[in-house]
Formats: structure tokens, sequence, C-alpha cells
């Protein structure tokens, strides 16, 4: 297998996350992600490519609320993408990305059964976007139809642009020629993106080392690219 | 419904050519349409590259920068301007919501006119027509015109309406919304002048603290500067050598700011300002941190009894004791006043004893504490300040008074933002002619003769003066980033137009249009942190930075004592007696929808709720033993009464809620602004009447109680969240069906 040239990881700093859903929204302008009716909100179809769960812990009045940003883990070892029958969900080799490939899903939905995550979103129906409201939508992403699953993407269609000019600027890459919307407008600076294969690079230096890094639900093996800082509760002695 | 295109057609298409097609079907009839290839591209338009403009996001009063990429005249994107001092590159959910405001489809498609007030029968009328219509109602109503504006209008218009509002000896435009008005700016800026001297915004750096005090402050949701606020807390989380800092939040009902703080403390509502003089006496008593600050909290506090102020919040006195010396021990402390603190009938002396807390912390001034909101640059600069509460009441008044002749409605919606009781539909009635400039109907527009809708702000020329700003004074500025989508005009180019025609305020209003009085607006700013000199230059370095702010931020001006009040503070009155109304009521604005301006934007209305993540609907937080006690569920239906009003909406079992205090968001319960908007949810503003604070400023919106009784009907709730199995003891969850 040849070796990747890139990991595109993320990092969520939970000690800094305050549940503002700025991330939701932008990612819904970026991506074209359709906003689904309250009926089918009651029918459990929420649709969120990034969403912000929230915990609760203790009993009242010592309760407490942790706030948990879920995106798609662009697992290493993804177990959504052994399970489609059509090569719609496959892993990138050059960069560690979990590519969905909409042309190519016939909708069986295996894969996002498959998601221990829940981050994969299947389109009941087809987009709905009212005059004038398609003049919004963003040329770089793909409009999906109904019978198609979808999911972050890391916003690859980014990536690929940041891409693009930098090959034809003759420069490579550089770290904060890319960043996804989310990343972008998070207000506290919780999010981070980067490259972990350079060694330069915010995440790698956040990462390594760091006694807070965490990712979810390691022990089923999937290797996700996006790493969790662990939130911390400060006290005062008397 | 086309009719179908035959052989015929397209014949005849090819023997046209290329350059032409006919139009057949539904469409108005038009021969022909023409398409022509980019003979003539615009300037910088390069096929699959995107252009961005620098712009102000209006979207809350706090005026981040924004850019918004552009694709064949298409916004598709905002952002925050990364240059800009406010928000420095960030944004949030409101304001990446913005596109939605542009891009709605209920939108006014050009002028309309009522015949009959609140009939929802538009009549379309040409642009022509409605101008002369405004212009024939203004000129013969001479001084007897009032405006009544809100927080977001651009500072050029309110501008251009007090020139014109004096020029015919009319009163000066009323600034007035439920965001400004609920968050009590206007009283913050009054206790400003009495403490301190100057009538300022107070704004509290926290990215350096080692202590805050929250005192029912959502700074992180929808406080004074969210986006702001959000920067500085990822600072506080992550100071050198791993600080971390401590935050206290002190509210009855936990926000996103509590559910990040260390600390929270569900204390009773409308004690929170009793909280703080507590806390300011214990630290004169003990004499706690250093002689000086001792001595300056015995100086401002006048006996206030520990004892009873832990009795009346219900906060032990232990703990306060605990808050105290965690506060007075800090190198780095800051006590922030938050909506429900100067929503008390006694709000001033509330937020006095939060100040005075900050004064003792001795960091006023400092990298981190409390600064005052620096005044504006240039006397060219204008900001809308928002009015007192009695200032709006005093309007209400005059119309019904039946002296205000043309009623001028821009940016506000009164009908929706005021509890009924204040009056304002029956006021209205009394006014000969209302004209509004809303791009999309809502419940004031309804209520108006003549709509001429102004352009949204992403197709506006504007500036604002950042409001409150943190470090340094900061104009940021508005230009249109797309052409308009809908047939709207400038109200402030109708505003010059129609003065022409006035002689008195022809004078005042010389300017041909909005953009050379922007522009004189900018030549006297002069250059900024852009440099550059000349008219030319200076205005094309506002528009592509996005605004103007000094060259070095002025050195942070240290807030002092002007007067040293002695702070009085009594348990606050509750409207509704305990037997009766055995709840208190806690209302807060929706983080997405905010004061309701919001809702008539698709992501904000199906995004999940934060706290609950509930989307679309509103909802009643109940904590799990109320709702046992009274026997409901998530979903039932319970109907809420105060003194003032009731209403009827879902239940949503809250685990972090005082038990004797229910809580519902603002938002919804709109009856026009768009098909997003209609219909759905409640408007608790409707529980909460017209009484104002001890001073007039501010509505008195936090001390009321309620009384909850089950209607028997259910609903289903919008939860993202699947609660089925997860929250103990919620065992007659239904599945979706």
């Amino acid at each position: 297998m040849e070796q990747p040239e890139r990991k595109w990881t993320m990092i969520v700093d939970i000690d800094k996350c305050t549940g503002c859903a700025a991330c939701v929204v932008a990612c819904h302008a970026e991506n074209n992600v359709p906003i689904v009716t309250e009926q089918e909100v009651v029918r459990g179809r929420g649709q969120h490519w990034i969403r912000i769960e929230r915990y609760w812990s203790g009993e009242y009045p010592h309760v407490k609320a942790h706030f948990l940003p879920i995106l798609c883990q662009h697992c290493e070892n993804a177990p959504c993408e052994p399970v489609c029958p059509a090569y719609a969900t496959v892993h990138s080799p050059r960069e560690n990305l979990n590519l969905q490939i909409y042309n190519r899903c016939i909708g069986t939905r295996y894969c996002g059964n498959n998601c221990p995550y829940k981050v994969r979103f299947f389109n009941y129906f087809d987009p709905n976007f009212v005059e004038p409201q398609d003049q919004q939508l963003n040329p770089d992403v793909t409009v999906r139809s109904a019978g198609v699953m979808e999911k972050c993407t890391f916003c690859v269609q980014r990536i690929r642009r940041a891409e693009e000019k930098a090959l034809a600027e003759g420069h490579p890459l550089r770290e904060d020629e890319v960043v996804p919307a989310c990343v972008q407008t998070c207000p506290t600076g919780a999010l981070v993106f980067g490259d972990l294969y350079n060694p330069e690079s915010q995440v790698a230096k956040l990462l390594e080392p760091n006694n807070r890094k965490f990712r979810l639900l390691e022990h089923l093996g999937t290797l996700p690219s996006v790493y969790y800082l662990k939130g911390g509760t400060s006290r005062v002695s008397e | 419904m086309a009719r179908e295109f035959t052989r015929r057609d397209f014949l005849k298409l090819g023997a046209m050519g290329a350059a032409t097609a006919v139009m057949a079907g539904c469409q108005p009839p038009r021969p022909w349409i023409t398409l022509e290839p980019y003979v003539r591209p615009p300037e910088q338009q390069l096929a699959g590259v995107a252009t961005w403009f620098a712009s102000t996001c209006r979207q809350c009063p706090a005026g981040c920068g924004i850019l918004v990429r552009i694709m064949n005249g298409r916004a598709l994107k905002i952002e925050g301007n990364p240059d800009h001092p406010l928000n420095q590159g960030k944004l949030c959910a409101r304001g990446q919501a913005g596109l939605q405001v542009l891009y709605n489809p209920d939108r006014l498609t050009g002028p309309v006119q009522q015949s009959q007030r609140g009939s929802r029968t538009y009549e379309p009328l040409a642009w022509e027509a409605g101008i002369n219509t405004l212009y024939e109602k203004l000129a013969a109503a001479g001084g007897r015109v009032a405006v009544w504006t809100n927080s977001t209008v651009s500072g050029h218009l309110f501008d251009l309406f007090q020139r014109f509002s004096a020029a015919v000896g009319g009163p000066s435009p009323l600034v007035y919304d439920l965001y400004t008005g609920f968050n009590g700016y206007r009283l913050l800026a009054d206790v400003s002048q009495e403490l301190f001297g100057r009538a300022a915004l107070p704004t509290y750096s926290l990215s350096h603290a080692d202590v805050i005090l929250s005192f029912g402050a959502d700074f992180l949701g929808t406080g004074l500067s969210a986006v702001r606020y959000g920067r500085e807390f990822g600072g506080f989380r992550s100071q050198p050598l791993g600080k971390r800092g401590y935050l206290v939040q002190l509210e009855p009902r936990m926000s996103i700011s509590a559910a990040v703080a260390d600390h929270w403390v569900p204390l009773r509502p409308g004690t929170e300002g009793l909280v703080a003089g507590a806390l300011v006496q214990i630290i004169a008593e003990e004499e706690l941190a250093s002689a000086d600050r001792a001595a300056l909290a015995q100086s401002l506090i006048g006996g206030l009894d520990v004892g009873s102020i832990a009795a009346a919040s219900d906060v032990p006195a232990e703990e306060l004791l605990h808050l105290a010396h965690a506060f007075a021990s800090a190198s780095q402390a800051v006590a922030l006043p938050g909506a429900a603190l100067t929503g008390t009938d006694a709000g001033a002396e509330a937020l006095a004893a939060v100040q005075a807390l900050n004064l003792i912390a001795g960091t006023a001034g400092e990298a981190s504490g409390l600064t005052l909101s620096p005044p504006s640059p240039s006397e060219a600069v204008l900001s809308p300040e928002p009015a007192a509460f009695s200032d709006m009441q005093a309007l209400i008044e005059q119309m019904r008074a039946g002296q205000v002749q043309v009623l001028l409605v821009h940016g506000a919606n009164p009908a929706y933002d005021l509890p009924e009781q204040v009056g304002f539909l029956d006021a209205v009635a009394n006014v000969p002619f209302v004209a509004s400039f809303a791009p999309i109907v809502d419940e004031t527009a309804l209520w108006a003769d003549l709509i001429l809708p102004d352009r949204t702000y992403l197709e506006g020329w504007g500036y604002a003066l950042v409001s409150p700003s943190f470090d340094q004074p900061a104009v940021s500025g508005q230009q249109p980033v797309v052409t308009p989508v809908f047939d709207s005009r400038s109200t402030a180019d109708i505003l010059l137009t129609v003065a022409r025609g006035i002689p008195a305020a022809a004078q005042a209003l010389p300017w041909p249009h909005e953009v050379a009085f922007l522009q004189e607006t900018v030549e006297q700013l002069g250059p900024g942190a852009a440099g550059g000199s000349g008219i030319d230059v200076l205005w094309t370095r506002f528009q592509q930075e996005g605004g103007w702010w000094p060259a070095s931020p002025p050195e942070p001006e240290a807030p002092s004592l002007a007067s040293a009040p002695t702070i009085q503070l009594q348990s606050p009155s509750f409207r509704g007696g305990e037997e009766e109304y055995p709840y208190h009521l806690y209302l807060y604005p929706s983080g997405l929808l905010s004061d309701g301006r919001g809702a008539s934007q698709p992501w904000l209305q199906g995004s999940p709720d934060p706290m609950t993540t509930v989307s679309w609907q509103t909802w009643v937080e109940l904590h799990p033993e109320t709702a046992e006690e009274l026997g409901v569920h998530d979903g039932d239906i319970v109907q809420v009464t105060s003194p003032e009003g009731e209403l009827e909406a879902p239940v949503c079992v809250y685990p972090a809620i005082r038990p004797d205090t229910v809580a519902i968001p603002l938002g919804q319960g709109h009856t026009d602004y768009g098909r997003y908007a209609r219909d759905r949810g409640r408007n608790p503003m409707q529980l909460v009447g017209a009484q104002a604070d001890a001073t007039g400023s501010s509505l008195a919106w936090s001390t009321l109680r309620v009384k909850i009784r089950p209607t028997g009907e259910k609903v289903a709730l919008a939860l993202f969240e699947n609660k089925v199995g997860v929250t103990e003891g919620f065992l007659n969850a239904e599945f979706p069906h």
C-alpha cells in the first residue's frame, strides 16, 4: 500500500468548546447541507455533518453539561468502507481522507449502519432550496439528490483548491492555506486542523506530547483522524 | 406549465442563432432574452475564482467584520474578517446565517401599500408613486414625524434620520429593540455614567483573568459581543503554563456559559445583584484583598446582612464566603453583569454592585478587567444609542395622543418585541400614516400603510461604530457585496430624495445620495491603520479593509469612580404572589434565534439548540422533579400563566434548572416574517407586561412568577438527540412513527 503523503487531522479541544453551534451553521453554508423540516427531526432524521452532543452528568445542583462536537472521524480503519457494494465509500490513499463519491452511491445505507459515530446521513428527499436560496449554493460542492449518503469531508473542496493553487504557484502547500469551514469560524479556537505528518504543523505540535488527548471509541480500532483534548475543571482552595 | 417546445420552435431557434432564445411558457410575455458573453467582464472577475468583499455583520448590534465570498455575483459564504479588531476572523452561528437574510424567498419584491392595515393584502405600486406618497405625508406632517429604528441600523442612516428630525422639528429617532432592551444596554450605559462619568457600555477582558464571576451573563451566547467573548474565553482557557482560569456562573438556569463554567451556582432568580453586594460586604468586613481594595469595598457598601442574602438567594453563606475569598485573592479577577440582573426591578443597584466588585478587583483598565467602550473617534461617526424604556413609552404616549402624524419604522419590530401591555398597536391606530422600510413583512410592517423595502445588510452601504468595542475604537464598514436580489431601495437614498422637497430638510440633507454622505464621513475620520490620504484612497481603504481603526490602539482608559455611591440593595419584589404563582419565570434569548430576528433563517431554525437540542419550536424547561410533580413529560403541552399573560408550549425536561423556576427561550411566536418564522412556537414576551425598573431605563422582565397547568395535549418535541434509555426515569418516551 502506498504511503500517504499527508494525514489530515482535526483536534477538538473540549476545554474550549462552548456549544455555540457556529461550526454547525458554517458547515451547512459551505457544503450545501439541507435543513430538514420539524417533522423530519421528529422522525430522527436531523442532518448535520457536524453536531454538538451535549451530555449531562451529576445530580442537581451539582449537575454538569459537557459539549462534544462530532463529525466524520475519517478513520484509517473505517467500518463504513468495506461494506459499500458500489465503492462509493473509499479511503483516499494519498491523504488519509474518507471519501464519499456521490454518483456511485446507490443508497443501501450500510455505511451509515456500520458507522459507530453515526456521522453519516442519508438524503431521504431531493433538495428543496427555494429560490433564491439556490443562489447561495457553493459551486465547489455537489448538491446531493435523494438516495445518496453524505457526511463531513474535512471540506475536501477547500483542500483541493488549496492544493491546485499551490501547484500553480509552484510551492508546497502551506499549513495556513487549508482550513475547513468549521475550524475557520470557531470563535474560541476549539477546532484546529492540519497535516499530522508535518512536524511543524499546529496539530503535530499540539498532540505530541499531550496527556489530554483521546479519540472516540478508541477500543473499536477505527483509528480516527480526529483527536479530542479532554476538558478540565478548575478548583479554588480556601 | 410551459407549453410544449415543438419542432417548429426548434427551427425558429436555429434560424435566430445562438445569440437569442425564445421564451415560452408561463413567464410574462417577452419575445426574447439576450445571451451575451462577457465582452467587458467586471473588473477582477476570473472564472471559477471568487472575489471577497469586506463588510459588517448586522445580525446583532456588536458589529463584527465579515468577508463575503462572491462568485458570479452570488454571495456563497460569510467568514469573519481576520483583520477586524473585534472578531479577528471569527464569526458566530447568526453571522454565518446572514446569507439567508439576503436570499430569503419571502422578501418583498418591490414597494407595496396596504389600504387596510393588518389585512395582509399588499398592493404593489411603483417606486415613484411610493416615494411621492411618503414625501407628501412627510411634507404635510411638519414636525410631527417620529422615527422608530433599531440597534443595528447603520450609523449613517441614523445620522440622516436625526438630521431630518431635527430639521423639521420632530423628536429624535427612537432606537429600541428587544435585543438591546432585554440585555439592558441603556441601563448599562446609564450606570456607567453615574459611576464613571461617561455613558458607555462596559467591556470585560477575560483572556488573562484568573477568576471570573458571571452574574447571569450569557457572554458566550447572546450577550453583548458573543464572538469577541468567545475569543476571550478561548484565551482564558489556554493561558501560559497550563493556567485555565476559574469561571463561576451564577444563574437559575444553566446557559452554555454556565455549561463551560467550573462552578454553577443556581441562585434564586432576581438575586444576582444581592449576591454581588454580599461579596462586596464580605470583602469589606473580612478585610480580604489588599488594604486599599478592602477600604474601597468598605466605602461602597452600606452594611448588608450576608445571612439574609444567603437565605434570599438560596446560596449558602459558606459558598458566598468561598466566592468572596476566591475573587479577592485573585490577582486578575472580573465580575460580569448579565441580562437577568439588568432586568430586575432594581437593576441599577444590582449593576452598581457588580461594577463595585470590578473596581475592588483592582484590574479596571488593565489587561484583564473592566474597561469602558471607547467613544466614537470622530464627531462624524454616530452610533444609535438604545433608548430607555421610559423614552419608548413616551413616544407611544405621543402616538396614542395623536401627536404623531407620520411614523417611520426601520429595522425594528415593536409589534413583536414588546409585550401587548405596552400598547404599541393601540397607539399606532392613532397615527394617520405609518411607513415601514422592512425588507420582509414582519409583525410591525403588517400595520403599515406603505412599505418601501430597504436593502438587506449584504446589499447595503453604511458603517457601524463597533459597540461595545474592547481595546480601541473601530468603525466597521458596510458595502454591497451583490447587486440587490429584489427590487429594493436604500432608505437613506429615499430620505435624501424626499428631503429635497421639504425646505427645512433640504438644507440639512444636501447630499445627492448616501455614498456621497458616507465618503464625507470617511474623509472626516482621516487615515487609520490602513493609512493613506485624500478621499479616494481613504474611501477605497475603508471598503477594502472593512472599516477604520486607529494605527496604534490607544491606552485603555481605566474607569475610576466619578461618584462613590453607597450600594443599597433589597430583595427583589416579584410580580405574582407565591401561592397563586409558585414558579419563577426565566426568559432567555435563543442562542440561534436571538431575540426573534433569526426566526426567518432556516439554518438557525433547523440547527439544534445547544442545551436542549430542540429545533423549530418553543419549549418550557422544567426540572425533572417539577415535571414529576406536575405529571408531565417531554412534549406534554402546559399552559404557563403570569399576572400579565399566558402561553402554551411543550415541556422539555431540563436537569440544570432550579426546581422552582421555569425557563422559556425567546424567538418564536411570529405571525409574519416569512414561511420559516410564521405560525410556530410562542413569543414569551407576552408573559412579561409593561413594567420598567426603578430608573425607567430597562424593561423589568426577570422578576415575574408564573403558574403551570398541564393541558393534557401533547406534541412531539423536535429533539435532535434521542433521550430514550438515556435520561433516568424516562419511561414513556414514544418512538417516532
